[in-house]
């Protein structure tokens, strides 16, 4: 395997793994960035591919590997929660709403929320905080207008772990919203 | 008062996990009387349940970005560029 090679991945599958990283982080910038990168690691890790499996499967490994990897690093960002961890978050042993946390009324005209430029900056966003598992979740049911059946079959999960994925989302999606849009 | 609420009605945390079902799925006619009941008496949950369908209703709306073929042309040579040089 040779650097000619490489250039021609570069060619054949620049467009499919932007597309992909475009789908797991939304932001156009940061996922060219993870495309380059991937190539960057590809450069340097060639000699260590032997060809068993598609050059296009040893990539996305790769990229894949770099999608995980930021996710990862900002973990530590508010509104960047896991599991159960979101439940105590906002709601008591009670299962009642924590006094801080409790959805306010938004005093807003909903007509014209859909051609709000803002609001849609600001979901997207809170999209991108959510853990990797629920934004692919979110994304697959809501963008790509997927089944529930189809995701969990996409993603392996159960039905149980699919429901409470999309209910944890959406908790967190909607705090972050609150936070991030109706409080400026 | 509090403690007969939670016997004999849904939780906060129960009735958006409600709303949620109802959004995406049905729910059963018992669900559906305690979910009423819960949000008459709760207006933290009335709010979410609004809110929660308009987040719907935007992200169904959103479309992945789409990457132009320009973007995609200068990307590979900068990557070319990049792997020459190292």
């Amino acid at each position: 395997m040779s650097e000619l090679n490489l250039t021609k991945w570069v060619n054949d599958y620049t467009e499919d793994m932007l597309s992909w990283a475009l789908f797991k982080v939304s932001d156009s910038e940061l996922a060219k960035d993870l495309v380059q990168d991937t190539f960057l690691v590809a450069a340097e890790k060639i000699s260590t591919f032997k060809g068993k499996s598609s050059p296009k499967t040893w990539l996305f490994s790769i990229l894949n590997f770099k999608i995980i990897d930021h996710y990862r690093a900002k973990k530590k960002m508010p509104f960047a929660f896991d599991g159960d961890e979101v439940i105590s978050m906002f709601f008591n042993e009670n299962g009642e709403w924590k006094k801080n946390k409790a959805p306010h009324e938004w005093q807003i005209d909903d007509t014209h929320l859909l051609d709000d430029k803002e609001f849609n900056e600001v979901l997207k966003l809170c999209m991108d905080l959510l853990p990797e598992k629920w934004n692919s979740c979110v994304k697959l049911k809501y963008i790509l207008g997927k089944s529930g059946k189809q995701i969990c079959e996409q993603m392996d999960i159960s039905k149980n772990n699919y429901w409470q994925m999309i209910h944890r989302a959406k908790l967190s999606l909607r705090e972050c919203i609150e936070s991030k849009w109706y409080k400026n | 008062m509090k403690k007969l609420m939670q016997i004999l009605f849904l939780s906060c945390l129960k009735a958006t996990e409600f709303i949620e079902k109802k959004l995406n799925h049905k729910l059963s006619f018992k669900e559906k009387i305690q979910l009423k009941v819960h949000k008459s008496m709760c207006q933290a949950c009335s709010n979410y349940e609004k809110q929660s369908k308009l987040i719907d209703k935007v992200m169904s709306e959103t479309k992945i970005e789409n990457v132009n073929k320009e973007d995609i042309i200068s990307l590979k040579k900068s990557i070319v560029q990049k792997i020459a040089e190292k």
